[in-house]
């Protein structure tokens, strides 16, 4: 005997709730720490979006006879780094190698991450053991170690230095993943799908990703400001980015010798570093406290 | 001739292992559900009534297989499980409600995706689907315009309650297992949502399989009620007949221990000391023998099985009631006519 | 002429915060030494918030917390630091639904309630874990001396109960407050901490507030029982004029719905509806809307409290008239 379906066939109209993620916009609205964070990041955004257009001069350009210049230079707002480079054109352009260099790895370990752990989170048993411990392998390892060993193998240059960085991030995602569906998938809604004959698939698409992809997205949104300052470090330490591409982390690093000659300067990328991390960081709290349902 | 039960189950059993150690070995087994055997003829309500750890909502996964057992038959309509029934057909025909009702609704689901989730699953299109869920809301008593379009944190205890009855609905069961469905409601909506049940069973010629704690509620809601402990079934019997004549010790010790309602008629001894002991390796013979008050040496190395007593379809597994078992309180065997 | 050991008049507490929630809308409750008072009450009747503000467990940012409270003839609102502190558990003690809120799982059982003893009364931290052994027997704990050494999750539900039950009378307090302490127990362990409770009172003659909302634990372990929904007490009386002769609409409906009497078959008499939100002050019965026989009155002003007998009250327009 089958399920039969109503004699009507015609639902009748009804009133809608606004949904959950408009609830959460909503309550994120009202977030002034979060909004001013969500400005922050927009600006540097659209900076970088638009780099050429707004920054006042060519960030390549040397000039030996300008190094090193004060901050409030007139030309040069900012100063001039030690080869007498704009470091206000610097900065504005550095910010798209740097977000990306923050943004991108995060975005590929989310989609790996999430994958590997909602499976091992859903599927249980001896799949979960094998997967989640080949992960926890990866995850013994502290991240700054990890990416650097890895960079090293593959070799300097943005690309490898996005791949490593990737890798590194893959394990905590995939770890909050499996940790978030296993929680879920003990849960009643979720046995009663299961007693209605859906699929696995079924379930994980209906009741599971919903509920899991949240958390696992406020935690990666967290990850963006260490993939910053991670990018930043493989810079620094040559094995990012390479000379003369403007990028804050390598920046810090060329400027090191300046801090005696001109602080204020050489602590530039630093401070935009600093600003970036922590708009992300606010940014992905209020996420979280905006997700948090219980009406 | 009577007809036969539409559900049977014989030889139930699921055990849990316990890990533990360095290397995972095993620490002990849970006995959740030893080897029960009971029946429910269609359009009847058995109650399941026990306390902590005697398996009573194990005892229901199992029927619909959201814990594999271990061993046993389940017969629907005379088909067995793995034979000539397949488990999906089971798992249409036999629905569930669980206790908490928030938990039991994904938060992400409108009230009438919730509902028209399971016959979407089973080949039914969304839009007939979903006019199937509003139909089922009306039913149950919400109005599908109010209700349809909103979240479960959006509705009260019993609101969720009834959308949960919706949900199992929605499958056209033959039978429904409500595992402590109202125990978590205050007690008016509780009564609202027990004559909603009342109300179904009649309309839908639903069988009903009632888990509960409360005593009082089974006695009202159920034909036949079932007593369980420590994973075995201690009693079983039509209702009456187990409220006023209560064999096992252990349901006298249940029926005694409601808190009484007469003020001048107050519990004076509580039936029994101590907690409703735990699962893991149950004592040997009768698994009452340690708390009970007519214990002798017998009920602690042999189990006494079901024995039918003289009131009609009225069974205890106790000592005390099989004649000729040995237990000075058991009646005299009697001696076949000659 | 004894003095009341709780003496609350025109009690109203209000919560702010994203919505205002009016709990507590005038209660008006006394409580003699060696006497028990339950408040029998639903889930949102503001029956918790009653007990906690005897204690100043209440938010205090966010809670507004009107009208008169003495516990033995102290203003519990006016306490501060060392005199809050010592009515706290010296004066006034609670014990929970979840034994888990008041144990602290990293210590054990002994270290806990010596802890007590000791900050209260001043003694060694032996004087304290002998007081802890007494009290672990007195509340017959199974072996007392093994469990002073046993951490909560090492003991079993009931057990773990009457270690909460020992922590809070610990110090010897007046005053019990009990929110729904038996709720989540089986129900051959619940009359046991019942059973337990009333005779630990005896013993000491300690009063008791019991918040629950089954009305045969309150038939049990009361002398007095008030009625609450909506943030009042709706019908006060003793368990005998309660149970025996309901006057309030909801005492009637709460009785009806408790199956105990009910015949097999026939449909139950539920109330309708559900209880109002409390986001306003009332300005009629809040009853009303549910209330089988409301008349045109009780929609539109607030209903008369009939006083009925000394401690009898109800507060019902019928009542008054029959008065």
């Amino acid at each position: 005997m089958s399920v039969t379906a109503s004699a009507l066939g015609r639902p009748t109209p009804v009133e809608r709730s606004p949904g959950y993620w408009a609830g959460v916009v909503r309550r994120l609205r009202r977030d002034p720490v979060a909004m001013v964070a969500l400005a922050i990041i927009v600006v540097l955004v659209l900076l970088a979006i638009f780099a050429p257009w707004v920054a006042p001069n060519d960030p390549y350009r040397s000039s030996m006879i300008r190094r090193l210049r004060p901050i409030g230079t007139p030309g040069f707002p900012l100063g001039t780094d030690e080869l007498g480079r704009d470091m206000l054109s610097r900065l504005i352009f550095g910010a798209r190698l740097s977000l990306l260099m923050g943004v991108t790895p995060v975005f590929v370990a989310f989609f790996v991450g999430s994958f590997i752990g909602i499976t091992a989170g859903y599927l249980g048993g001896k799949v979960n053991t094998v997967l989640m411990r080949t992960i926890d392998v990866f995850f013994a390892f502290p991240s700054v170690l990890l990416a650097i060993a890895l960079s090293g193998a593959l070799g300097a240059g943005i690309f490898n230095g996005l791949l490593s960085l990737s890798i590194v991030f893959i394990p905590p995602i995939a770890r909050i993943a499996e940790s978030v569906t296993t929680a879920v998938r003990k849960i009643d809604y979720v046995e009663a799908a299961r007693a209605s004959g859906a699929s696995a698939m079924t379930i994980i698409r209906v009741h599971v990703l919903g509920n899991v992809l949240g958390p696992i997205f406020v935690y990666a949104t967290g990850l963006i400001s260490v993939s910053l300052i991670l990018a930043s470090g493989l810079s620094f330490l040559g094995l990012g980015v390479k000379p003369p591409e403007p990028e804050w982390g390598l920046m810090l690093n060329t400027l090191r010798n300046a801090i005696y000659v001109q602080p204020w300067v050489a602590a530039l990328p630093g401070v935009m570093i600093f600003i970036t991390s922590i708009s992300f960081n606010l940014l992905s709290d209020g996420l979280r406290s905006a997700m948090d349902i219980k009406a | 001739m009577t007809p036969a039960p539409l559900l049977e189950i014989a030889g139930l059993t699921r055990h849990f292992k316990l890990k533990g150690g360095l290397f995972g070995r095993s620490a002990g087994v849970v006995r959740a559900v030893d080897g029960i055997s009971f029946e429910v003829d269609e359009g009847e309500t058995l109650g399941i009534v026990g306390e902590s750890g005697c398996g009573k909502s194990t005892t229901a996964r199992l029927i619909v297989d959201l814990i594999a057992a271990d061993s046993g038959t389940i017969r629907l309509g005379g088909r067995t499980l793995g034979v000539d029934l397949e488990l999906r057909e089971l798992r249409r025909q036999v629905q569930m409600v669980f206790q908490d009702s928030y938990a039991s609704l994904n938060p992400r689901l409108t009230v009438e995706e919730a509902i028209a989730f399971g016959p979407t699953v089973n080949g039914v299109s969304v839009r007939e689907a979903t006019a199937l869920a509003h139909e089922l809301l009306v039913k149950v008593g919400l109005e599908p315009k109010r209700f349809a379009g909103r979240y479960p944190h959006e509705l009260s205890g019993g609101q969720r309650q009834r959308v949960n009855i919706a949900r199992a609905l929605a499958f056209r069961p033959k039978v429904v297992i409500l595992d402590e469905a109202v125990s978590a409601l205050d007690k008016s909506v509780e009564a609202q949502v027990l004559n909603l049940l009342s109300d179904l069973k009649r309309e839908l010629g639903l069988t009903y399989i009632f888990i509960s704690h409360d005593l009082n509620v089974v006695r009202y809601m159920a034909d036949r009620v079932m007593v369980m402990y420590l994973g075995e079934v201690a009693e079983i019997g039509p209702v009456e007949s187990i409220y006023a004549r209560p064999t096992h010790p252990y349901t006298q010790a249940l029926l005694s221990a409601m808190p009484s309602m007469d003020p001048d008629q107050l519990t004076r001894e509580a039936p029994l000391a101590g907690d409703p002991p735990n699962p893991i390796n149950p004592p040997p013979g009768c698994r009452f023998h340690t708390r009970c008050r007519y214990a002798t040496e017998l009920c602690g190395k042999t189990t006494p099985s079901l024995f039918a007593l003289a009131a009609p379809r009225h069974l205890a597994a106790c000592h005390r009631a099989i004649p000729g078992s040995g237990h000075p309180d058991a009646p005299r065997r009697l001696e076949t006519a000659a | 002429m004894s003095r009341p050991l709780v003496d609350v008049s025109g009690l109203t507490v209000r919560f702010h915060g994203e919505r205002t929630v009016h709990a507590v809308n005038g209660v008006e409750l006394a409580l003699m030494p060696g006497e028990t008072l339950s408040i029998l009450g639903e889930s949102g009747s503001g029956k918790s918030v009653t007990l906690k503000t005897l204690l100043r467990l209440l938010p205090e940012g966010r809670t507004d917390v009107g009208g008169r409270i003495a516990v033995d003839g102290r203003d519990v609102m006016a306490l501060e630091g060392e005199a809050l502190s010592a009515h706290r558990g010296g004066i006034a003690s609670m014990i929970f639904q979840d034994p888990m809120l008041a144990l602290d799982p990293v210590y054990t059982i002994g270290d806990q309630i010596a802890e007590a003893v000791v900050r209260h009364e001043r003694v060694s931290r032996a004087a304290g874990l002998a007081r802890a052994l007494e009290m672990l027997t007195r509340v017959r704990i199974p072996s007392p001396e093994r469990r002073l050494k046993a951490y909560p999750h090492e003991l079993s539900g009931g057990m773990r109960q009457r270690a909460m039950i020992a922590l809070a009378l610990a110090c010897r307090p007046k005053l019990l407050l009990a929110d729904e302490p038996t709720t989540a127990l089986d129900a051959t362990v619940q009359i046991q901490i019942l059973l337990l409770l009333k005779e630990l009172q005896k013993e000491s003659g300690m009063g008791m507030l019991f918040v629950t909302h089954d009305i045969g634990v309150a038939v049990e372990v009361s002398d007095r029982i008030a009625v609450m929904y909506a943030g009042e007490f709706v019908e006060t009386g003793s368990v005998r004029e309660i149970i025996g002769d309901p006057r309030h609409p909801y005492t009637k409906g709460l009785l009806a719905a408790n199956l105990h009497g009910a015949v097999k078959g026939a449909r139950l008499d539920a109330i309708p509806g559900a209880p109002p939100p409390l986001d306003t002050v009332p300005t009629s019965c809040s009853f009303a809307p549910r209330c089988p026989v409301r008349l045109a009155t009780c929609e539109t002003a607030r209903p008369p409290v009939a006083t009925l007998g000394p401690g009898r009250m109800a507060r019902c327009v019928h009542s008054a008239v029959a008065a």
